[in-house]
């Protein structure tokens, strides 16, 4: 079945959540090796990008993801509810990071090309 | 359980308590065993709970329409309604008390110096924009919520803070009416007409924010005043919170065409401008060091520190306001959009 956000047109841009743009970022990708609870996104984070997420912000930013449905809360019997990307999520992830590669690309390039310490 | 696992849930309990209703409702189960998980790993971090405070903190707002996108858009245009009222309603009880002891002053002498002359005139003219914008803004509110308590469409809603926000205005006219004649120094002597304002109108804005007043951190000095006079300055600001929790219920609860929003909430920007033009005036006054000449008496144009309170409070109001009217026009656009 189609997820509510799935039906959109567009998905909403990451940079649209302002400040927890980053920590989404960081669940979003989190997510998108498979479905996880909050304090199995805490520590898979903080394996792969060195950040731990304080559980406030986590939480805060997992609602602001699930309210513009690019992540959704699946069904569990445990207290410790699981969340996976929906289509829209994954799509507004693939956005945000390709332009996330290419400026990094970009900066990466002009420090190869020219750049000497003064 | 174990006795360490019931002290974490009673903990992570504890931390949920920042978080509004809303937000727990569909969050604390699984909030509170993200926080036994962390407990056990880390049983103490100041850094967690100021980070838990903070996010609860802003989750409350956000509940409220001030922060975040958790309203729809059209609550959170009546939420940014609401708080528009509620900080209009402290600037003005702050603004009002610092503007009724100028031109009261000025029944008696002009300032004759630049800064608390263009202060008050600024803040004449901004209280005059208020006046209009307030009737423009109140007409069409209190005819819709009139013709929904006539037709009984919301009566329940609405009846209860509609009468208390009657009242608290009646009391406010009431009681401000008597105490502006129970004073010589304003209304109606025979240099009435030298004032920048009616003397009448001084009187009655002076005898309504009586209760700003610095002689509150002085219990002897209040002693000496009338026993009703007292009474009127600790009953008026109960008023006054009755008639801001009055309106700011009636306007969430009242139901408001999208056309009428729109306008209430462009209202609110002109308003907006006209408290800035206030607050300047108000900033001019306190400001101003140019000696003044002997012929005026000291006690006049005279800046305490409760002018400087009421300015700080003022300005906390305008930035209030400030933020529920650019959420509540972002709240129409993303809606036409």
């Amino acid at each position: 079945m189609a997820s509510r956000a799935d039906s959109k047109a567009a998905p909403a841009p990451l940079g649209s959540l302002g400040r927890y743009a980053g920590p989404a970022t960081l669940i979003m990708s989190s997510l998108a090796g498979g479905a996880k609870h909050g304090y199995a996104l805490t520590k898979d984070i903080e394996a792969m990008a060195g950040v731990r997420l304080a559980p406030g912000t986590l939480y805060e930013a997992l609602a602001r993801l699930e309210g513009q449905g690019l992540i959704e809360a699946l069904q569990s019997d445990d207290r410790r509810r699981p969340y996976r990307l929906t289509g829209a999520g994954a799509t507004a992830l693939r956005e945000h990071l390709g332009a996330q590669r290419q400026v990094a690309n970009e900066g990466l390039r002009r420090l190869d090309a020219g750049w000497a310490p003064t | 359980m174990t006795p360490g696992g019931a002290d974490s849930e009673r903990r992570a309990r504890r931390l949920l308590a920042w978080y509004p209703r809303s937000w727990r409702s569909r969050y604390a189960e699984e909030f509170c065993a993200q926080l036994e998980c962390e407990f056990d790993e880390r049983p103490r971090s100041i850094r967690r709970t100021l980070n838990i405070a903070w996010s609860g903190t802003l989750a409350r707002a956000s509940a409220v329409g001030l922060a975040g996108t958790t309203c729809d858009s059209a609550d959170q245009q009546r939420w940014s309604l609401a708080w528009l009222a509620a900080s209009l309603a402290a600037f003005l009880a702050m603004g009002l008390a610092v503007w009724s002891q100028l031109v009261v002053g000025w029944q008696w002498s002009s300032p004759r110096t630049a800064g608390t002359t263009l202060g008050t005139i600024a803040m004449s003219v901004a209280v005059l924009a208020l006046a209009v914008l307030g009737v423009c803004a109140i007409a069409p509110i209190a005819a819709a919520v009139v013709v929904q308590l006539v037709r009984g469409s919301a009566r329940r809603r609405l009846a209860l803070p509609a009468a208390a926000t009657s009242v608290a205005v009646a009391l406010l006219i009431i009681g401000a009416r008597h105490f502006e004649n129970g004073w010589p120094g304003t209304g109606g002597h025979h240099w009435a007409l030298q004032g920048l304002v009616p003397g009448g109108v001084a009187a009655f804005v002076w005898a309504a924010t009586l209760a700003v007043s610095s002689y509150w951190a002085h219990p002897g000095a209040l002693q000496s005043f009338p026993a009703p006079e007292v009474a009127w300055m600790a009953a008026s600001p109960i008023a006054m919170a009755v008639l801001a929790l009055g309106a700011t219920t009636t306007l969430r609860r009242v139901e408001l065409s999208e056309r009428q929003l729109r306008l209430e909430l462009r209202l609110g920007q002109l308003a907006s401008v006209a408290m800035t033009v206030f607050l300047f005036g108000a900033i001019a006054w306190l400001s101003d060091s140019s000696p003044r000449p002997r012929s005026i008496p000291s006690n006049l144009f005279h800046v305490g520190a409760i002018d400087i309170s009421a300015v700080v409070v003022m300005a906390l109001a305008l930035v209030c306001a400030y933020q529920a009217v650019s959420r509540g026009i972002g709240a129409i656009t993303s809606r036409s959009a």
